[in-house]
This record gives structure tokens, C-alpha cells and sequence, in this order.
């Protein structure tokens, strides 16, 4: 007995959820005859060129209108409906031009004269199938235990609304491939912005640490260089004294130059390309760590990155003999002439993202083993750094400003940053840079 | 002594002449280009060779291949490697096939010339030159361990013990007397866990090994 009340009641459950989206789409279609004055005034001044400037903004609120009944429609269904719509910039003509042109806004009128239709008709249809529906299926389902037969009938009405609507508002393969490309395009805008300004930033950094550092160090030695010529005849003591002090400038000022160039663009890299340079982190960071790479170019082995000053330490192997004077001649250590390497601003980025990721692992994590995986895709460098620390970490924490500086540098090639860090470790920060090989 | 120097910037080759002559020194022949450091070498088999590290064709690290290179060709020859920058795995390559005759400096160090006549000298005599740089990046990277018990003193010493220093220039140095250096050394060997190892190359090495072990 109580299962034959359930199904009573499941069927009028599913009768109700049906109704309740009918009612929205009756609802929809109630906003749409206010709204169908609206477009008539539009539509007319606009022919008198007078109502121009609300052209754009009547085909937005279309949009949004749209936009509602698209979301409950993939709510009903369970699949999603995209939208595609040209971007509405420029000028006011242009604006104008683009919306009347635009074959989703037109979409959107095929469907708005319909739905003001349909969205009121099959709600009015549901009315007296409720009536009928509590009768008969009372009877037929509550008393003589059958499945109910007419309440269903609501939710094919709905599923009516929303195949129609899913028809009249799916944009068409050609719309949806132009949507995309001019999300792509808004895309590389913001992150070819974001490059131009990081970069701006980075000239502006490197010509200030010229500016305070090196040059006016060369300035200051210059000027002692001066005096200890006009002291020379008659104070030796004074002359050594600034010679002395002209020689520490001098130092401190190549000192400041080689932090410079290391931020610009790290030696190493240019040497033994991005492999050798990671190894040489590796090696240097006082972790355990193991590298990893896939089709890039480098020695294969070891993979232990530290060792010993002798044994196992890439010199430990002494290579193949050959031509000692060709680049990537002999050492074991050596990029093979022609590998493909990726473009120097992705090497570098690489080359400091790696670099960060371990600092702080050493500094943060607790751990004393990390692993580097590096790895060349058809279209991209992806590389993973883990290490088996403590975990925790976030880009607002410690480390907080190194991995904000890692994903804007990151960002300004056009890569992700990816880290996972749950309490109690690992932590791992994949990064991928999109690269031409 | 006979000197072969391998440097591509003529201003900074005629410089090193300069300076060497200056101090006696007799430059035998010098190279220009990476291909040219080895049969040079052969050719003349210099008492201690110059070289650096970024040369034509590729300006990469050619200096410092052929300076492996020529380790292998000829064994023992004293090698001086100098670099705009220093690389601790640069260094550890070179350290690779034994301390002996080798050197590995900043450029910035030849101009203390009287240190950088004293750093090649200790390379041409089979001993170890080590850019102080290198030793600090070593020391400082780090973190657990015996080191934190040194006093500074005994850090001092360690550091110039890893340059390759002997016993009478670390007391020099640090306005010592010699057994106080001595005395210094055998703490930081006890502490350290090392064995104990007489002045001179493999003290070096041994000193190497304990900060590059993890």
C-alpha cells in the first residue's frame, strides 16, 4: 500500500518540478510581451536614427534574456547550451552594425517570436492535464495500483519547451568556432598586455640596478682614480689609499653586474642549455633531487643530480672524446648540436620557476628530497618540481612573493601554474609554457 | 714560468700578457677560439694554462671543455680556469678527475694581482685554487649539521682551507701564528668527522667531498 502512495507521490512530484519549469517559461514569455514593446520602440526609432544608441543595449538585454532561459533549459536537460555571441566594442555604428548583424542576436529574435508563443501555450496545456491527472491517476495509480499515466504528461510538456528552445537557441558549429576565437583573442590580449607590461617592469628594474649599482660604483672608482692622479706626486699615502679604494669599487661593481645579468638571462643556460642549467640547481640546492626529462636533449643520466665532488658528479663520467673546441662537443654534460631547445624566454622562465621551487622547498618545506620532471610536449614545456616536505604551502604565505613572481612570469608567456600543496606534503607546482619547438 | 693563455677578448688577453710578463712570467702562446686551446696546448705544453671559460665559436663553456680535455690529453697539466661568473658544477667537473693543478677563479680576482700570481703559482706547483665564491656557495647551502658547531673562526679556516690555501697564507690571512692554525684545522677535521690529512691537495678534496655530501 505505501508503494502504491509513493508512486502516487513521485508522480506528482515530477509533475511539480515539470510545472515549475513550464512556469518559468511562462514566466519568461509574460517578460517577453513587456519586452516586445520595448523591441518595437527600439526598432522604430531606430529607423529614425534617433534610437540608434539603444540598439546594442536592447540586443545585450535580449542576450540576457536568453542567456536565463538557455541556463534553465540545460538545468531541465542536463546538458549544457552554450551561447555565441560577436563582441559588442567600437564605436556606436560600429556597436549598432555588429548587434543587427550578428547571427546569435538573430538566433535570439527567431526564438523570442516563438517562445512568446510556446512558453505560454504549453503551461496553459498543463493546466487542465493537472485536473485530469490528479482524477485518473488517483484512481488508476493511488487505488488500482497501476503506474500513473497522465501526470507524466506534464513533464513531456516540459521536455517539449526545452527541445524547442534547445533547438531554436543552439548556435550553429561555424557561430560557436567565432565565439571561441574571439575568446582566444580577448584572451592573448589580457596576457600580451600583462607580457608587455612585465616586461616593461623588467627594463625598468634592470636600468635601475645599472643606474644605483654598477654605473655610479664605476663613477665613484672613476672619480678616486682622478684623485689618486692629482695626489700622486705629493701624498703616496693618500695615492694607495684611493687606488685601494678605486679597487674595491671596481669589484663591488662587477659583483652587482654579475647579479644583473644572472636576472636577465642566467649564464648557464646559454651554456649548457636548460637541462644542464636545472641539474646545476639541482645540484647547488642542497636537496636530494632527482631529475627527470622527457625528449628534451641533455645527458641522460645520472639521474641523481648532487653527488660527490668526485665519482658519480657529471665530470665523474668522463664523456666520449671528441672535438674538445666544438659547442657540445665532449662533456657528458653536453646538449647535442641541433637539439631543439625552446625559446630563451621560455628556457628562462623555466630556469627561475625551478629555481624558486626549490629555494623554498630547501628553505620551507623540511624536506630533504625533491624531484624535477621536465618534459617536451607537441606544443608546450610542461615541468613538475615536488618535493616531500611539510606542505602548506600558498601563494600568500612564506614563499608568498617568489610564487606570485613565478605565475606572473609564467602568466606573461601564456602558461599555467598548477600547485597543490595539502598539509603534510607534497607540495607540487606543475607549470606548462606554451613553446614553439 | 711558461704560461699559454686561452682568451677571445683581445683588451682582457693583452692585459693577462701584460700582467703575467710583468711578473716574470714567459706567455708562450695564447688562443683566441675554442678549437685552437688543445693543439695549442699540445704544441707547446705550458707549465700552467689560462683559460676561460665563454670562447668562440658557440661562446658557451669551450674554455672549460677544452681545459677537461686537455686534463685528459695531458695528465697533470696545470689548468687555470677563469670565468665572468662561477658555477658550482663548473667547479666540481674540473674537481672531477683530481684536485691537483687545478683552479678555478673569478675574473674579478686577477685584479689582486699579487693574490692571482699566489692563486697560479699554487696551480703550476700541482695545488688548488678555488674561487672563494664557490667555497661560500658550498658553505652556505648547508643547513643541518656538524658546520652549525664550528666557531667562526673555524669557519674562516675551513672556508680558506677549501680555496685551496696552505697553512702559512691562512695564517697570514687571518693574523695568525701557524700553530694556532694547526690547532684551528684538527678542531674543524674532529668536528667535521674527517680524517686527519696532511697540507695540500687532498686536504682540499677532502674538504670538498665532506661539503658536497648530503
Amino acid at each position: 500500500m505505501t508503494d502504491d502512495l509513493d508512486e502516487m507521490e513521485r508522480a506528482v512530484g515530477r509533475a511539480g518540478r515539470a510545472s515549475a519549469q513550464l512556469l518559468t517559461a511562462a514566466g519568461l514569455a509574460v517578460v517577453s510581451y513587456f519586452f516586445l514593446a520595448l523591441l518595437v520602440f527600439t526598432a522604430c526609432t531606430a529607423l529614425l536614427v534617433i534610437g540608434a544608441g539603444m540598439v546594442p543595449e536592447t540586443a545585450l538585454l535580449l542576450h540576457r534574456l536568453t542567456g536565463y532561459k538557455r541556463r534553465k533549459v540545460a538545468a531541465w536537460t542536463g546538458e549544457p547550451l552554450p551561447e555565441a555571441y560577436a563582441q559588442l566594442t567600437g564605436t556606436l555604428p560600429e556597436r549598432v552594425r555588429t548587434a543587427v548583424k550578428d547571427p546569435g542576436t538573430r538566433q535570439d529574435l527567431r526564438w523570442y517570436a516563438l517562445h512568446c508563443v510556446y512558453g505560454m501555450l504549453l503551461p496553459c496545456l498543463a493546466l487542465p492535464v493537472w485536473f485530469t491527472g490528479l482524477v485518473v491517476d488517483g484512481v488508476w495509480c493511488g487505488a488500482l495500483r497501476r503506474r500513473a499515466v497522465v501526470l507524466p504528461l506534464i513533464e513531456r510538456l516540459a521536455d517539449l519547451d526545452a527541445a524547442w528552445s534547445r533547438a531554436l537557441l543552439m548556435p550553429s558549429p561555424e557561430a560557436r568556432r567565432t565565439a571561441e576565437l574571439a575568446e582566444r583573442v580577448e584572451e592573448l590580449t589580457v596576457t600580451r598586455a600583462g607580457a608587455v607590461a612585465a616586461h616593461g617592469a623588467e627594463l625598468r628594474r634592470i636600468e635601475r640596478d645599472l643606474h644605483d649599482g654598477a654605473q655610479a660604483r664605476l663613477v665613484a672608482l672613476s672619480m678616486r682614480v682622478g684623485l689618486a692622479k692629482r695626489a700622486y706626486e705629493n701624498n703616496p699615502d693618500m695615492t694607495r689609499k684611493l687606488l685601494d679604494d678605486a679597487q674595491d669599487q671596481a669589484e663591488e661593481a662587477l659583483t652587482e653586474l654579475r647579479h644583473v645579468v644572472r636576472g636577465i638571462h642566467p649564464p648557464i643556460l646559454t651554456d649548457r642549455g636548460l637541462v644542464g642549467a636545472v641539474r646545476a640547481l639541482a645540484a647547488g640546492s642542497g636537496l636530494d633531487v632527482r631529475v627527470d626529462v622527457v625528449g628534451l636533449d641533455g645527458e641522460p643520466a645520472p639521474a641523481d643530480g648532487t653527488g660527490p665532488a668526485e665519482g658519480t658528479g657529471p665530470a665523474g663520467n668522463p664523456g666520449s672524446p671528441g672535438d674538445p673546441g666544438s659547442p657540445g662537443g665532449t662533456a657528458s654534460a653536453a646538449v647535442p648540436v641541433g637539439a631543439p631547445r625552446a625559446p630563451a624566454a621560455v628556457e628562462a622562465a623555466a630556469y627561475f620557476v625551478v629555481a624558486e621551487a626549490l629555494t623554498n622547498a630547501a628553505k620551507h618545506s623540511g624536506a630533504d628530497r625533491a624531484s624535477v620532471r621536465l618534459e617536451r610536449t607537441a606544443d608546450r614545456l610542461r615541468l613538475t618540481v615536488r618535493d616531500e616536505g611539510r606542505g602548506g604551502a600558498d601563494d600568500s604565505g612564506r614563499g608568498g612573493s617568489g610564487l606570485l613572481g613565478m605565475r606572473r612570469r609564467v602568466a606573461a608567456l601564456d602558461g599555467t601554474v598548477d600547485m597543490t600543496s595539502p598539509v603534510g606534503g607534497p607540495t607540487v607546482i606543475e607549470v606548462e609554457l606554451p613553446c614553439v619547438w | 714560468m711558461r704560461v699559454v693563455i686561452a682568451e677571445d677578448n683581445a683588451l682582457l688577453r693583452e692585459g693577462m700578457v701584460l700582467l703575467l710578463s710583468s711578473a716574470g712570467h714567459e706567455v708562450v702562446a695564447v688562443a683566441a677560439t675554442g678549437p685552437e686551446v688543445l693543439p695549442t696546448l699540445l704544441e707547446h705544453r705550458p707549465d700552467v694554462a689560462v683559460l676561460d671559460v665563454r670562447m668562440p665559436p658557440g661562446f658557451r663553456d669551450e674554455g672549460l671543455r677544452a681545459a677537461l680535455a686537455a686534463r685528459r690529453e695531458i695528465p697533470a697539466l696545470p689548468v687555470l680556469v677563469l670565468s665572468q661568473y662561477v658555477e658550482e658544477t663548473y667547479a666540481a667537473e674540473l674537481l672531477g678527475g683530481g684536485a691537483s693543478g687545478v683552479g678555478y677563479l673569478l675574473k674579478d680576482r686577477v685584479g689582486r694581482v699579487d693574490e692571482f700570481l699566489d692563486a697560479l703559482d699554487r696551480v703550476a706547483s700541482g695545488g688548488t685554487a678555488l674561487d672563494p665564491e664557490v667555497v661560500t656557495e658550498l658553505l652556505t647551502r648547508r643547513r643541518d649539521d656538524p658546520l652549525e658547531s664550528l666557531t667562526p673562526r673555524e669557519r674562516e679556516v675551513l672556508h680558506l682551507m677549501a680555496e685551496g690555501q696552505d697553512n702559512a697564507t691562512i695564517a697570514k690571512t687571518l693574523v695568525v701564528s701557524d700553530r694556532a692554525v694547526s690547532k684551528h684545522i684538527g678542531n674543524v677535521f674532529a668536528k667535521l668527522g674527517l680524517p686527519p690529512s696532511d697540507s695540500g691537495h687532498r686536504r682540499v678534496l677532502a674538504v670538498l667531498a665532506y661539503l658536497k655530501k648530503d
